[in-house]
């Protein structure tokens, strides 16, 4: 089985010094994460996540910052209010929602960082590759 | 089905000298039915008056309110076209304070054909025909009974068929963007049929209609390949009312999710992380 590629959106304030914070404590994570740096969770619309699942990757990954601590006050509101919805959409097109993971890590959360990845991860590995289930 | 025409056509009679117009259909010559504006300087017209087929009510009142802003507008509504109407209203497409609103309740078998789960109307202050109650949405249904692989296998064979013509886009009396989604050829890409999997076109059209979709069935009726996307529309506007209590068109006061901040509680229901 080959290994799961998956795409982390990482916004830049909060969950990416949360990776920067996991390698600093030296934590080991899996390498099968491509992180992407974006100014705000809530940049990643539907269609920049459904198109991620189009180019092949078996997993995506919204991860922010905590309801509250929006460095735009209310950017990540946008993700809370729209990726639930996407979740139940991938559910009723016949596509696993576990392939769509969001969660709130802050900068100092290193270690939450790197559980969040192992545990993902372990998930998509556990799934067959997206390639097989679309064809 | 003459009763309710009957009814109906009396009741736009009395509306017509205190409104401008009065949108509803008309029966033209060669027994084509199209929407028609009403007008007190003819009632001749009124003689033509017709119920059925439906047609995108909302934006067609859009449009007509567009060019006449100052108007005062009456409008034959079915129970789903009045929630497009009230949605609209919303998103600032429609000036509710300037429309009257007929109600015109559906007959049991317009409700079966629709497939619809509320075919009357509740903001219309008048109201033609007998209130029914609506009817089980047996594809949908059958659709939630299927295993994940079965549902992907459904979606493959309905979406293969699609020619992309954008009928359902161009019908739909919710979508009013000037520029769309799905017309960018980074989101939907032009010369590609069938579309691969995941079908773009239809899942960001999908999430576009999240808590905005009144389940009027207009892109079902147009499509020529005959695909049933409404049953996507319906269980996310189901899951919608379970997770953040929104109705679509329900409420004149309440505003859509997207449109509001919540406060963290409200994402209780979500399912997300908190």
């Amino acid at each position: 089985m080959p290994e799961p590629k998956i795409i982390g959106f990482l916004c830049n304030w909060c969950s990416y010094r949360g990776a920067d914070t996991a390698g600093m404590a030296r934590l080991k994570y899996p390498p099968n994460v491509k992180i992407i740096r974006v100014p705000c969770s809530g940049r990643i619309s539907p269609e920049l996540v459904l198109r991620t699942f189009r180019e092949g990757a078996d997993g995506v990954m919204v991860l922010g910052c905590h309801i509250g601590d929006c460095h735009y006050s209310t950017g990540n509101h946008r993700t809370a209010k729209r990726m639930p919805v996407l979740k139940k959409l991938l559910e009723y097109t016949g596509i696993d929602p576990q392939r769509l993971y969001i969660n709130w890590v802050s900068a100092a959360e290193g270690e939450k960082f790197a559980t969040v990845i192992t545990e993902f991860t372990e998930t998509m590995r556990a799934l067959p590759p997206m390639s097989e289930v679309l064809r | 089905m003459s009763d309710r025409l009957n009814d109906l056509r009396q009741a736009v009679e009395r509306l017509l000298p205190e409104v401008d117009g009065v949108v509803a259909l008309k029966q033209g010559p060669g027994g084509i039915v199209a929407p028609h504006l009403f007008q007190r300087e003819q009632p001749a017209d009124l003689a033509a008056l017709a119920l059925w087929p439906k047609y995108p009510v909302p934006d067609t009142l859009k449009i007509i309110q567009k060019a006449h802003p100052g108007s005062t507008l009456a409008v034959v509504c079915r129970g789903c076209e009045e929630r497009g109407i009230v949605e609209m209203a919303k998103h600032a497409q429609i000036d509710l304070a300037k429309v009257r609103m007929v109600g015109l309740q559906c007959v049991a078998d317009e409700a079966t054909f629709c497939r619809c789960a509320k075919p009357f109307t509740a903001h219309a202050t008048v109201t033609v025909g007998d209130k029914i109650e609506g009817v089980p949405d047996a594809l949908t249904d059958a659709f939630l009974t299927k295993s994940q692989e079965e549902k992907l296998a459904f979606w493959k064979e309905q979406f293969t068929r699609c020619i992309k013509c954008y009928g359902c886009r161009n019908i739909c009396p919710q979508c009013f963007c000037n520029v769309c989604a799905l017309e960018d050829e980074t989101w939907v890409e032009t010369g590609r049929l069938p579309m691969p999997m995941p079908p773009m076109y239809h899942l960001v059209r999908a999430m576009h209609m999240t808590a905005k979709c009144v389940a009027c069935r207009e892109c079902e009726e147009t499509c020529p390949a005959g695909i049933p996307m409404a049953i996507q529309f319906r269980l996310i506007a189901h899951d919608v009312q379970q997770m953040f209590g929104y109705e679509t068109g329900a409420v004149i006061d309440q505003k859509p999710p997207q449109l509001l901040v919540l406060e963290e509680g409200d994402y209780a229901k979500t399912g997300l992380p908190h």
